[in-house]
């Protein structure tokens, strides 16, 4: 007899009732949360050299987007994202198969790909800084080390727990070494790389905002860290939120590509 | 021996043909031997099931036929012609789920004339009169995870049908099914097989699927593994659902049983199956 009961409990909270859909409380969250920032910053609870009001971050906002400086570090980060993460994909990718294909290899260099992942690569950025000079070139290596990592390894696992019998099938129909590649063992490791895909590019673009905010010529980064060196609490702000819409609309873009292809591979 | 292949030339052109077979494992343990000196022959149009006692070599003797594992001893030919690697007119089914989850049906039935090269517009029309055939009309959008286990085995059955192949090697393709599955599939087989004609090397441990199937029942002994019998099957065809009642049937399967045991007990220990 707990038909009854749930029927009760649904009731309760009432069927149609918003509180019910995620969407709604995640956005009432987020308003909240920048209603209390605005009070407790124009109360002075918060102090201004921590924070401004969310709404003259907003103001300040606005009159940054529009200038040719802000253009030129936004394309200079996105750039350095995009080829960090191109890079992580290019070698991961195949190192992972390469770990999986020569299973001695994987055992050897397991290790110290995972202490890589464990390792705060940004602490050699000086050293590159040194050696290759004040442009893209450091930042686009660390971060595309450390994109590359968990691309590796998801690669690695994921082909490892591919069943059995699809390998036995491929050999069964004479499938030829690219076909096998191609119609069997990256379809069916897809959705478990993507996963790591996803983290991979999480880590370019966080290693090359940490790296731009220590020392860099331009980007985003770079000027919400010489804004906070100037104490120019109010354009730091600015520049942090810049990071946080794109965070929020690559990771947006990233759930849906994977929502789609475990869709269609699922 | 040497006469066999001397002098039926004509015979053996449209025969599979096992020739002193045998497959040696080299493991850390040493070497294991797996299948000894297998020789037989299956003849043009017949259904040859072969039992034996578990682990005795049965799947070692299939793969041998597909070319996916290369005999250490003897060879196997086809038509005539050796076998040397997976073949474009032999095809496999196994006892575990071999579909593709991303594929539909459609593409999955397709799934080896595709690694064959044969155009989309062939391909796909002559996987849909094998879905036709297993009774899978209707499903060809559908993906394997929203199908049951006998109807991911009936997609891998329309698969291996789709390349016409000349034999059929099926490696317990009913195992994983519960027993009202099993027999309804099983009579599927049949009168798909009577329409197709093709050999079949069926690999099964069910000694009532084996009569009721074949032409032919190869018992296999305890490793090494040499095939101990080979029991004619001479029930006749078709077969419909009463054949299993038959006194005959009976009477083959008692026979069957009787050879499987004393292997079993081989492998086993005397009196396991007593126990």
């Amino acid at each position: 007899m707990s038909t009854p009961q749930i029927a009760v409990k649904t009731k309760h909270l009432g069927a149609g009732s918003v509180w019910r859909r995620p969407t709604f409380v995640q956005w009432f969250i987020i308003v909240a949360l920048l209603v209390v920032l605005e009070a407790a910053t124009r109360t002075g609870l918060i102090v201004p050299t921590l924070m401004v009001p969310p709404s003259e971050i907003l103001t300040r906002l606005a009159s940054i987007v529009p200038t040719s400086e802000f253009a030129e570090d936004a394309t200079r980060t996105l750039t350095t994202i995009l080829f960090a993460f191109a890079i992580g994909v290019a070698v991961g990718i195949p190192l992972g198969v390469f770990l999986w294909r020569i299973p001695a290899a994987g055992r050897i260099l397991e290790p110290f790909i995972v202490t890589g992942y464990a390792m705060p690569t940004l602490l050699f950025y000086p050293i590159l800084l040194a050696v290759m000079g004040l442009n893209a070139g450091p930042i686009i290596l660390i971060a595309a080390t450390m994109s590359l990592i968990p691309i590796a390894l998801t690669t690695m696992i994921a082909l490892n727990s591919i069943k059995p019998i699809l390998h036995k099938l491929a050999n069964s129909v004479n499938a030829s070494p690219a076909q096998y590649y191609l119609k069997v063992l990256f379809p069916a490791a897809t959705p478990l790389v993507f996963p790591g895909i996803r983290l991979g590019f999480i880590y370019a673009v966080i290693g090359t905002i940490a790296m731009e905010f220590i020392l860099a010529a331009q980007g985003i980064g770079f000027r919400a860290g010489l804004y906070y060196r100037e104490l120019n609490v109010s354009d730091m702000w600015a520049y942090i939120v810049v990071v946080v819409v794109v965070s929020v609309v690559v990771n947006g873009v990233l759930t849906w590509l994977e929502k789609r292809i475990r869709r269609d591979m699922l | 021996m040497s006469d066999v292949l001397g002098t039926s030339t004509t015979e053996q052109n449209n025969n599979v043909v096992f020739d002193r077979i045998g497959m040696t494992f080299q493991t850390d343990a040493g070497a294991t031997q797996a299948v000894a000196n297998v020789s037989g022959t299956i003849p043009d149009g017949k259904f040859v099931s072969v039992i034996g006692p578990s682990g005795c070599g049965k799947s070692t003797l299939l793969d041998m036929v597909g070319g996916i594992l290369k005999p250490t001893q003897g060879s196997v030919s086809i038509d005539g012609e050796l076998v040397t690697g997976p073949r474009r007119d032999t095809a496999m089914v196994f006892q575990e789920d071999s579909t593709l989850h991303w594929r539909s049906v459609l593409d999955n039935v397709a799934f080896g004339l595709e690694i064959q090269g044969v155009s989309k517009v062939d391909r796909n029309d002559r996987a849909r009169r094998m879905i036709d055939l297993v009774g899978l009309r209707g499903f060809e959008d559908h993906r394997p995870g929203q199908l049951s286990g006998g109807m991911k085995q009936r997609v891998a059955i329309a698969r291996a049908l789709a390349v016409e192949p000349r034999v059929l090697l099926m490696d317990e393709p009913f195992g994983a099914l519960d027993q009202q599955t099993r027999q309804f599939i099983g009579r599927e087989l049949l009168r798909i097989w009577e329409r197709t004609q093709n050999r079949v090397l069926f690999i099964t441990h069910d000694i009532q699927e084996a009569v009721y199937l074949s032409d032919e029942v190869w018992v296999m002994s305890a490793r090494p593994s040499i095939v101990k019998e080979i029991v004619n099957i001479d029930l006749p065809r078709p077969r419909p659902e009463g054949t299993h009642a038959l006194p005959r049937f009976r009477e083959l399967e008692e026979h069957l049983w009787n050879l499987v045991k004393v292997e079993a007990e081989k492998t086993l220990g005397p009196g396991a199956l007593l126990a």
